[in-house]
C-alpha cells in the first residue's frame, strides 16, 4: 500500500519498459552428484509466468518442486552435477549474470524465497526487527529507514510493530512465520518463492496465514510461487499451477481447470487421492511408487503406474499445448 | 453392554509439573484435564485436535507411557489407576494389549536392525516361543502386504519408502494381536497419494480382526472415511463428542464450527474470498482461561457465565455431547 507507492517509480519504470511475461523458464536443468550416481533433480523444465499471477508448484515430496525454486534463485549445493537451461526475468537472462551480479541485482532485491521450515532458523540471540531489517542494511541502507520499512512490512502482514523489539521465542508459531513472510517482503521484490509455508502449523493458524497472503497479493499485486504437497490448501492461493512428476513439468494448466479436471493423468490420480470435507467423494491411491531420479524409465515417466498407457508411451512425451493448458502426455497430440 | 466396553476413562487428568524447589511448586502444565470417554470392542474413533491440545499426551496416557494425574481409567475390566507397585505388572499387561503406530515412521523404527529383527523385538521382549517368532512375522507382514517377504525381511529402514516404513510401524504394531490400535497422526509425514492408501490399511484391519482403533489428527477431512465417532479436543478438554457425520454436517462447539470452516477442500474459488478464522492462538495450559477455555476467541460468548464458569456436558441431539453453555 503505501510501502509501494513510495517505491513505485522503479517499478513503475520497469514494467513500462518490459510487457512481456514476469518469468519465463526455459529448458532449466538440475542435477546433483551423488554417491551412488547423478541424481536428475529438475529435467528440462519449461513455463511462462504473467505478472501478478500466483503458481502453484504441486507434486510429491522428491518430485523436484525445492530444487526448482532453488535452481530459479540460484541457491545451490557444492554437489552440481549439471546446470543448465534459461531463466528470463522481465525479459533477462538471469542465468547469464555473474554471481557478484546476482546476488547484488536479483536474489531477495527481486525475487525472495520463505523456505520451508524457516520459522524455526530465527535466531534466537537477535531481536525479530533487526533480522528483518538485516538485508536492507546489508544494501547500506541507513539504519532508521531500514527499521522504518520494516515496521511498514509488519504491518503489512499484520504483526504488531511492537514485536519488532522482541526476540524469536517470545513469539508463536504464527507469528514467527508471519516475521518471516515479512524478511521476505521487506526488499519489495517482484516475486516471492513460498516453500510449503504453512506445512508445520495448525489448522487455524494456516487459515489465517493465508488470508494474511491473500491480502499481501491484492495489494502489492505480488507474484508468489507457492510450493506445497498440500493440494487444498493450493487452491488458496493459486492462479494457475504447475505439477511436477519425478523432475518433469506434467503439466501446468490454469487454478480453475486443475482443481476441476486436470488433463494428465497423474494429475487426474493426485486429485482423487485428496480426501475432501465438503463433497462426497471416495479418495483413491496411486499404486506404486515415483522412479528413482538417478535412473529414471525411458519414455513417460509416470508409464508404468499409469492407468491409460498405451504404445506411444514407450517414447518421451514433449509438452502438447491443449487450450490453455500445456500437458506432457501423448493423450493430447492430435489435439 | 457392559462387556462389550474396552476402555472406559473417567475424568482423566495427566499434569506435567514444571520446576521445584522444595516445596515450592512452580506450577502444572495440565496437559488432559478432565476426559471421559468409553470406546466399544472393535470401534474406530478418531480424536481432532490443535497441536498442543493434549491428544498425544491422552494417547500416551491411554498406553501407559505417561502417567495420569487423575481421574479412573478401566481396559478391558482391569482398573488402571497407576498405584504403586502394580504399575509395573499392568503397565506391561497394557502395552501388549495396545499397538503404537507412530507419526514418523523412520523416527520410528531403528536403523540399526533390519526388517526381521524390527518384527521380532517384541515378541522377544513377550517371550513369544523361538519356532513361532518367523511364523508370526510372515503373518503380520502378509496382513499390511509387504510381500513377497523373503525381498522385505533382510532389508532396513533407510531401504523402504515412505509408504513401506509406515506399514512396517502397523505390521509391528498389530504382532503381538493387541486389542487397541493407538495410531498417533500415520499418516502426517506421508504423500497424499500414499495417505488414502495407509488409512484404508489401518480399516481393513480393524475390521478384520475386531480391533479397536484410536486415530490422532489434526486433519479432518481424512476422518471421514476411516471412523465412526470423532473426539474433538480445545486446550486439554473434550469439547464435543458425536458420529462423524454429525460433527462434519452438524457441529455445535463454536470451536469445532470454526475448525471446520478453516479447512480447504481443493477449489480455484478458495483464492478469490477470504477465510472466517477467529484470530488468537489457543490458551496457554499453565494458566487457561477461566470458564470456557475458548471463551476468549468465541463469537458467541455469553457475558457473565462463558469466562466464569466451566460449561458441563451438554447432550443437546442424541449421542452428541458438547461443552458448551449454548446448549444449557
Amino acid at each position: 500500500m503505501s510501502a509501494r507507492t513510495e517505491k513505485s517509480p522503479k517499478r513503475a519504470g520497469a514494467s513500462a519498459r518490459f510487457q512481456g511475461p514476469l518469468l519465463r523458464v526455459e529448458e532449466l536443468c538440475l542435477h546433483f552428484h551423488a554417491s551412488y550416481g547423478v541424481v536428475r533433480a529438475v529435467e528440462g523444465v519449461d513455463f511462462e509466468l504473467a505478472r501478478g499471477q500466483t503458481v502453484a508448484v504441486l507434486g510429491e515430496s522428491g518430485c523436484g518442486k525445492t530444487s526448482l525454486a532453488r535452481a530459479i534463485l540460484r541457491l545451490l549445493p557444492r554437489n552440481i552435477a549439471r546446470y543448465s537451461g534459461k531463466v528470463f526475468l522481465e525479459g533477462t537472462d538471469i542465468m547469464k549474470l555473474s554471481e557478484e551480479r546476482f546476488r547484488h541485482d536479483i536474489r531477495w532485491n527481486k525475487i525472495s524465497m520463505v523456505s520451508q521450515s524457516a520459522m524455526n532458523s530465527l535466531n534466537p540471540v537477535l531481536k525479530v526487527g533487526y533480522q528483518v531489517a538485516e538485508p536492507l542494511l546489508l544494501n547500506h541502507m541507513g539504519k532508521d529507514q531500514a527499521f522504518e520499512r520494516a515496521r511498514q512490512v509488519f504491518g503489512i502482514v499484520g504483526v504488531p510493530p511492537a514485536f519488532l523489539d522482541r526476540y524469536a521465542f517470545e513469539l508463536s508459531g504464527g507469528m514467527r512465520q508471519r516475521a518471516i513472510i515479512a524478511m521476505a517482503l521487506i526488499a519489495d521484490p517482484v516475486m516471492v518463492i513460498l516453500d510449503e509455508p504453512t506445512s508445520a502449523l495448525d489448522v487455524l493458524t494456516q487459515a489465517n496465514i493465508m488470508n494474511a497472503l491473500k491480502r499481501i497479493k491484492q495489494e502489492l499485486n505480488l507474484n508468489f510461487m507457492l510450493i506445497t504437497h498440500d493440494i487444498a490448501t493450493s487452491s488458496e492461493l493459486a492462479d494457475e499451477v504447475l505439477c511436477m512428476y519425478a523432475g518433469q513439468l506434467v503439466e501446468h494448466s490454469k487454478a480453475e481447470r486443475f482443481y476441476r479436471e486436470p488433463l494428465h493423468p497423474y494429475a487426474q490420480k493426485l486429485m482423487a487421492s485428496v480426501p475432501t470435507l465438503r463433497v462426497d467423494k471416495k479418495p483413491e491411491f496411486i499404486t506404486g511408487q515415483p522412479p528413482s531420479l538417478f535412473n529414471p524409465p525411458e519414455g513417460c515417466r509416470f508409464a508404468p503406474r499409469c492407468h491409460k498407457r498405451f504404445d506411444r508411451c514407450q517414447e518421451e512425451p514433449p509438452l502438447f499445448v491443449h487450450g490453455d493448458e500445456t500437458v506432457k502426455c501423448w493423450l493430447y497430440e492430435n489435439r | 453392554m457392559e462387556n462389550n466396553t474396552l476402555l472406559s476413562i473417567k475424568n482423566l487428568q495427566t499434569y506435567f509439573e514444571l520446576k521445584r524447589w522444595g516445596f515450592l511448586s512452580a506450577g502444572f502444565v495440565k496437559a488432559v484435564d478432565g476426559v471421559s470417554f468409553e470406546l466399544a470392542k472393535g470401534e474406530s474413533v478418531t480424536i481432532v485436535g490443535e497441536s498442543g491440545s493434549g491428544k498425544t499426551t491422552l494417547l500416551r496416557t491411554i498406553m501407559g507411557l505417561a502417567k495420569p494425574t487423575g481421574g479412573e481409567m478401566v481396559f478391558d475390566g482391569r482398573r488402571l489407576n497407576g498405584e504403586r507397585g502394580q504399575m509395573g505388572r499392568d503397565t506391561r499387561w497394557l502395552r501388549s494389549q495396545v499397538g503404537f503406530v507412530q507419526q514418523d515412521p523412520y523416527g520410528a523404527l531403528p536403523s540399526f536392525m533390519n526388517v526381521r529383527r524390527i518384527l521380532r523385538e517384541p515378541l522377544i521382549v513377550n517371550k513369544v516361543k523361538k519356532e513361532e517368532q518367523e511364523h508370526r512375522v510372515r503373518e503380520s507382514m502378509e496382513e499390511v502386504r509387504l510381500i513377497p517377504a523373503d525381498d522385505f525381511l533382510p532389508k532396513f529402514p533407510h531401504m523402504l519408502s515412505g509408504g513401506q516404513q509406515q506399514r512396517l510401524v502397523i505390521a509391528r504394531a498389530i504382532i503381538l494381536h493387541p486389542m487397541l490400535i493407538a495410531a498417533d497422526e500415520p499418516v502426517s509425514m506421508l504423500d497424499a497419494s500414499v495417505r488414502v492408501e495407509i488409512l484404508e490399511l489401518i480399516g481393513r484391519i480393524q475390521r478384520d480382526h475386531n480391533l479397536a482403533v484410536i486415530y490422532v489428527t489434526h486433519d479432518l477431512s481424512s476422518v471421514r472415511y476411516f471412523s465412526q465417532r470423532a473426539f474433538v479436543m480445545y486446550a486439554a478438554k473434550m469439547v464435543e463428542k458425536a458420529d462423524v457425520r454429525e460433527i462434519v454436517n452438524n457441529p455445535l462447539h463454536p470451536y469445532t464450527q470454526v475448525l471446520l470452516n478453516a479447512i480447504p477442500d481443493p477449489d480455484a474459488q478458495n483464492a478469490t474470498r477470504f477465510r472466517d478464522v477467529p484470530p488468537g492462538e489457543p490458551p496457554s495450559l499453565i494458566n487457561p482461561p477461566a470458564g470456557c477455555r475458548f471463551h476468549p476467541r468465541c463469537q458467541h460468548i455469553i457475558e457473565g457465565l462463558c469466562d466464569e464458569e466451566e460449561p458441563p456436558e451438554f447432550e443437546p441431539e442424541p449421542h452428541h455431547f458438547v461443552e458448551c453453555w449454548l446448549y444449557k
